[in-house]
């Protein structure tokens, strides 16, 4: 266990380094425990409801990112100035950044979040892949980086088909090639290479085993600074476009205890094996036979952990700040167990419609869902503007439903009940997909949003009543202005005029 | 009086004026058509079925969001529409076509040249915005005519980018 590089102590005022619907999330935790708060804000969000809310609110610089939330002199200034003794890093921004992590540390404040060498170890991709698989998680079968030629079809043998050639430098797809048979994997290569060389300048490649039809699902963890660690169970989230969350669900239809069991056990070696501490999350990949690979960890507070939230009924973020106080977590594996199901609609500022562009503009309307079941996460509210410096992310809607059944049902008519104008939402995407047998059923995998999933066999049903409004509302406003031309400043008070109608 | 309202290429003809009573294409309706008072929402209760909205306009633009869609509608009354005839027809897909930024952003790529001849949906920009490339495609066939931005550009919103000519 190494927390030697992680305050560990107790503090009353906590700066939360972020923004939106998260620092609105910790700022709530913290309120709730009776911790005092410290929000910043870039120019662009000094309407923000995070700075409304906070208890204290420092202007940190420009609206762009790295000149205001991600700059780590200005936060551990301000922390310095107005005197927190603790840092919430959200998710994003700084969250998985080390050297955040060990400045913290230097500057004597309390870091929420794991000892920076666990954030270096599981922030590279390869040192990761050998840490966990020597604590006995499964990774990918492949090739190591820097083989020759006559290595990988060597190699290749071994891992089976189907495998996808992957050059060493790679990213965004460049230099990647499936190959189905042996026969094809030198012609794959020589591509492969090619292609690595153009888009990288380096045209060294691996081999890695193809996982088809395969899930995204992924394990909370929880850990304290006293060596234990638990996992809150998985998560589903193979509902992605474009390897962004849309759709997240607790539990996932696919897994059963038995499974449920293994990858939580595995998930808590790989977390001691670099001594973590703190909330953190473990993605797998897992195919349709149930093997699960790893994918990476993310040693940090996730989007979606509203829907774990809702199925343990643990307060994620309360044990964050609990276990940073130097608290032992209050519960063991044994008193874990899923009740209910859970799912959460990422709402962002996109238009469907239009190949998922995002839409910025002035929020006109926010008229939230709300009744039973039902939560929503939010930082915007009427009269903030979505600005293209941050993520589209609007808001997280949730659902909980003591079946699957009944969760996708209240989620359903939860996006009935949300009016956001300003903007436009990918509100309808979500509509469809409650509304597809796939979804329903549970059948799907992570290529299923960007391969088989279409709105526009989508029949929009009100078009009609769009028209009727439009013309009532036109009509009304030449009357008015008819109004006004004839009678000068007489009282035109939109009832008054349906009452003379009648 | 009667307008003319159109939603997702489908037009409605849509009188108004008679109590509450309208009359869309030939068909009547009863309504009632209540802003409810701060809330930015509008109660439609149309032949007993009861729908609540959103209904904003700027700069002669309609948006519409009824249960989670948003739909863009054009309206004109009868008097504009015989104006706008008398002035010729002119249809969507005639003359050049823009294609403007939608946000502000980088321009990424531009995957056609001057003279090229493309068709409706073709990748033309990609723009960089809100840490996300984003393909913005012809609305219609034709020939590109001006490509007015370079790689690496920054833009803003609205700004022309490419022009579609027939």
């Amino acid at each position: 266990m190494d927390v030697s590089e992680l305050h560990i102590r107790r503090f009353d005022k906590v700066l939360i380094a972020n923004r939106g619907e998260i620092a609105m999330r910790i700022l709530r935790a913290c309120h709730e425990l009776g911790l005092s708060t410290v929000a910043i804000y870039s120019d662009a969000d000094r309407n923000a409801p995070h700075v409304r809310f906070a208890d204290e609110a420092y202007h940190i610089g420009p609206s762009t990112a790295r000149d205001s939330y991600l700059v780590i002199e200005k936060i551990i200034e301000i922390a310095r100035r107005s005197g927190a003794e603790a840092i919430h890093p959200g998710y994003g921004f700084l969250a998985e950044n080390a050297e955040f992590a060990r400045t913290c540390y230097e500057a004597d404040l309390v870091f929420v979040g794991p000892p920076p060498s666990a954030i270096e170890i599981m922030g590279d991709k390869s040192t990761a892949r050998i840490t966990v698989s020597a604590a006995g998680v499964p990774v990918i079968p492949g090739t190591e980086r820097g083989l020759s030629e006559e290595e990988l079809l060597a190699a290749a043998q071994k891992i089976g088909f189907p495998l996808m050639v992957k050059a060493s430098a790679g990213g965004g797809g460049k230099g990647m090639r499936p190959v189905h048979a042996y026969a094809d994997l030198a012609n794959a290569i020589a591509a492969a290479k090619r292609e690595a060389l153009a888009a990288f300048g380096n045209d060294s490649v691996y081999l890695e085993k193809m996982v088809t039809g395969s899930r995204h699902i992924e394990i909370q963890l929880l850990a304290d600074a006293y060596g234990h660690v638990v996992s809150l169970g998985e998560r589903e989230c193979s509902l992605q476009r474009r390897h962004q969350k849309l759709i997240e669900e607790a539990p996932s239809i696919f897994v059963d205890e038995a499974l449920r069991q293994q990858m939580g056990e595995v998930s808590v070696a790989a977390a001691e094996a670099v001594g973590y501490v703190n909330a953190g999350t473990i993605e797998f990949l897992v195919d349709s036979e149930k093997n699960f690979y790893f994918l990476e960890m993310n040693t940090r507070l996730q989007v979606e952990h509203p829907v774990t939230e809702l199925v343990t009924g643990v307060d994620i973020v309360q044990e964050q700040l609990r276990v940073a106080r130097g608290r032992r977590l209050s519960f063991s594996q044994e008193d874990v167990s899923i009740q209910g199901w859970a799912i959460e609609c990422r709402i962002n500022a996109e238009d469907p419609y239009n190949n998922y562009l995002p839409s910025t503009g002035l929020i006109t309307t926010n008229q939230l869902p709300t009744g039973p079941g039902v939560r929503v996460d939010t930082g915007v509210f009427p009269g903030i503007t979505i600005t293209p410096y941050y993520d589209p992310m609007i808001s997280k809607l949730i659902c909980y439903g003591k079946t699957r059944a009944e969760a996708v049902l209240r989620m359903r008519r939860a996006l009935n009940e949300y009016r956001i104008t300003g903007v436009k939402t990918n509100v309808p995407f979500h509509q469809r997909m409650m509304d597809s047998h796939r979804f329903m059923s549970g059948k799907f995998d992570i290529e299923f949003v960007e391969n088989q999933f279409s709105l526009t066999d989508r029949e929009r049903p009100h078009g009609m009543e769009a028209a009727i409004l439009v013309a009532l509302a036109y009509h009304e406003q030449s009357q008015r202005a008819a109004q006004i031309v004839r009678a000068g400043t007489r009282e035109t008070a939109n009832w008054k005029w349906y009452d003379r109608m009648r | 009086m009667k307008y003319y309202a159109t939603v997702d290429d489908q037009e409605y003809a849509i009188e108004v004026g008679h109590e509450n009573r309208i009359i869309v294409n030939g068909q009547p309706y009863d309504i009632d058509f209540q802003k409810v008072p701060d809330s930015g929402v509008t109660s439609l209760i149309i032949g007993h079925h009861s729908l609540e909205a959103v209904v904003e306009e700027k700069d002669g633009d309609w948006q519409v969001l009824i249960r989670g869609d948003l739909y863009d509608v054009r309206v004109e009354d009868e008097r504009s529409r015989r104006l706008s005839s008398a002035r010729g027809k002119l249809g969507v897909d005639e003359g050049d076509a823009v294609i403007r930024s939608p946000m502000p952003g980088t321009i990424v790529a531009v995957s056609v040249s001057e003279g090229q001849q493309i068709n409706k949906g073709d990748k033309v920009v990609i723009l960089e915005s809100m840490k996300m490339e984003n393909e913005l495609r012809s609305p219609r066939d034709g020939v590109v005519g001006q490509i007015m931005v370079e790689v690496g550009a920054s833009v803003e919103k609205n700004q022309i980018l490419v022009v579609v000519s027939d």
